[in-house]
């Protein structure tokens, strides 16, 4: 650009487009007069913005370092995806073990597979090598050319875990590992996890991937399936719509049903209750009290089994439920021995604490009549719900509540 | 049916005698306690006022450790009550899971009442007719009247 060998300062006007020394005609364009002008440089040539309808120096051009973009176009049959193709991915870490994925991916390639470079094929890769490094990195996928539109829309969510007030919740499985998720996201992209390169488990060897090869993808369906043979999952595991995962969720709660309940206390546990007699502060408001079980009155003196939760029965009564659940029959709160410490329920203040406190068999069953019964089942919750709010679900004291006294709006 | 259940059933008998919920009449028939029939008037606020409707309530061997079974004899659309011939209703303390023994006969009767006054959508039997009745409210009430005067007079 200094054709003397010697740096002199060219100048540019924006106006007529002039150029010109600056030693020669200073800073003020000679053409036209006009001060909206500038000084060349090397990093900053004015002139590439305007010189559309500038001939005056069409070999510049070339002297130019090549830009990495400097044939790219963005409207040739490219086959990375867009960012605008990739929608609504989500990615979320919703528990321990527990991922979130949402995600759509629009993929348009044209027929003419043959023309797209290194670049364009990298790039898929790279998205999906992405995907990979979240989990360590293992597989490496590579794209087949595909000459469809394929669209991949995932929608997963954490297991519901069985409702268990008590104990710490079991440890759970995820419905979708994160390698399943992978495997279909990796599936829809036209390729098994592993690479082309990958032996597939049953015998098929893996299917050509030449570039430019072109050939008729899988289809998507047929290439989810292909793509979790390999994973530990199966189709159930794969939910694509609203509706199936509600679908899902239902089955998982009815298979769950009866565990959804904890399970028996055991023998020993139930030997080991502490027996004491019925005093008189045991008794309820009006001097009487009953086992809420058998509803049979209760006298001072007799030998009544007291849980950790201080709610008291028969021993038979109690025991009968106890082989069955491991709750207690009026707060659920379990006798087994992770629970929480029995005294618990002695954070509550004022009449729930006195509640808690072996008067509430009594009242419940003679202390008030019938008419307050609904509502003492709705305190009973209340109370129970503020001892163990963390590890209770809420949701059965929400549906009894719901049930007696309509939605939770009221 | 072990002594003590029996015994509870009757003492609930007794309490649901001496103090019946209004809008209902219990028979009991003293050679199958465990099965009890009532006689629930719609309740005057509901669309089913003027209804009379004919309830079975089964005690199942096991209570009070399980809940006793409800069931509606007459026809009722409702979005709780299973629309086939068994009419039956399960949800709240009725759930076998939510049920504990100190819960009682007059407390069912009760959620049954209230359920008549306000239906409950989101626990619903008839997933139909709870979306008749939180989308087309109207058409719910016209229903629901019209299998009153049809079936529950």
């Amino acid at each position: 650009m200094d054709p003397a060998g010697q740096h002199r300062d060219m100048m540019y006007c924006h106006e007529c487009h002039d150029e010109w020394y600056r030693d020669e005609h200073g800073l003020t364009c000679p053409e036209c007069g006009s001060d909206f002008t500038e000084i060349i440089e090397e990093d900053h040539d004015p002139r590439d913005h305007d010189d559309d309808d500038d001939d005056s120096m069409p070999d510049l051009e070339d002297h130019h370092p090549q830009h990495p973009l400097h044939h790219h176009d963005p409207f040739q049959p490219a086959d990375d995806p867009e960012e605008g193709d990739i929608s609504r991915l989500q990615w979320r870490q919703v528990g321990p073990g527990r991922f979130s994925v949402t995600g759509t991916v629009y993929r348009t390639v044209s027929p003419h597979g043959q023309g797209r470079d290194d670049g364009g094929a990298n790039a898929l890769g790279g998205f999906a090598s992405i995907l990979n490094n979240m989990i360590g990195g293992a597989a490496r996928g590579q794209p087949a050319p595909e000459d469809a539109v394929h669209r991949f829309s995932y929608t997963s969510s954490a297991r519901l875990a069985p409702r268990d007030a008590i104990n710490p919740q079991a440890h759970m499985e995820p419905v979708d590992e994160m390698t399943n998720v992978l495997v279909g996201l990796m599936a829809t992209f036209g390729e098994a996890p592993g690479g082309p390169n990958a032996q597939h488990p049953h015998g098929h060897p893996p299917h050509a991937n030449g570039p430019g090869g072109g050939q008729m993808p899988f289809h998507p369906i047929l290439a989810l399936l292909n793509g979790m043979r390999p994973g530990n999952g199966t189709m159930g595991d794969f939910v694509y719509s609203q509706e199936g995962l509600d679908r899902i969720i239902s089955q998982l709660m009815e298979q769950t049903q009866s565990s959804n309940a904890p399970g028996p206390a055991s023998q020993q546990e139930i030997d080991a209750l502490v027996r004491k007699p019925v005093t008189t502060e045991m008794l309820g408001s009006e001097g009487r009290a009953d086992c809420s079980i058998c509803m049979e009155e209760v006298n001072i003196g007799e030998e009544v089994t007291e849980l950790p939760c201080h709610h008291w029965f028969h021993h038979p009564c109690v025991a009968a439920w106890l082989a069955e659940h491991d709750t207690c029959p009026h707060c659920r709160q379990g006798i087994s021995k992770h629970e929480r410490p029995s005294n618990t329920a002695d954070g509550n203040t004022g009449a729930s604490g006195v509640n808690n406190h072996g008067q509430m068999p009594g009242s419940f069953a003679m202390g008030d009549g019938p008419a307050n019964d609904a509502t003492l089942v709705q305190e009973n919750w209340e109370n129970s719900g503020s001892s163990q709010q963390d590890s209770s679900s809420g949701g059965i004291g929400d549906r009894i509540r719901r049930g007696l006294f309509g939605p939770p709006h009221r | 049916m072990s002594t003590g259940a029996k015994k509870r059933i009757m003492r609930e008998y007794g309490e649901c005698m001496s103090d019946t919920p209004p809008g209902m009449k219990i028979t009991f028939d003293e050679q199958n306690m465990t099965e009890w029939e009532i006689l629930l008037d719609g309740p005057e606020q509901s669309v089913y006022a003027g209804g009379h409707f004919k309830l079975k309530l089964t005690f199942p061997n096991e209570y009070p450790f399980k809940p006793p079974v409800v069931s509606f004899k007459t026809k009722i659309y409702h979005p709780n009550v299973s629309n086939d011939d068994k009419g039956s209703m399960c949800l709240g303390l009725l759930r076998p899971e939510e049920w504990k023994p100190p819960n009682k006969v007059v407390a069912v009767l009760r959620l049954i009442q209230t359920l008549l006054i306000e239906p409950n959508p989101d626990d619903a039997i008839e997933p139909s007719i709870a979306n008749e009745y939180k989308e087309n409210r109207k058409e719910f009430d016209k229903t629901a009247k019209d299998w009153v005067k049809r079936y529950a007079k």
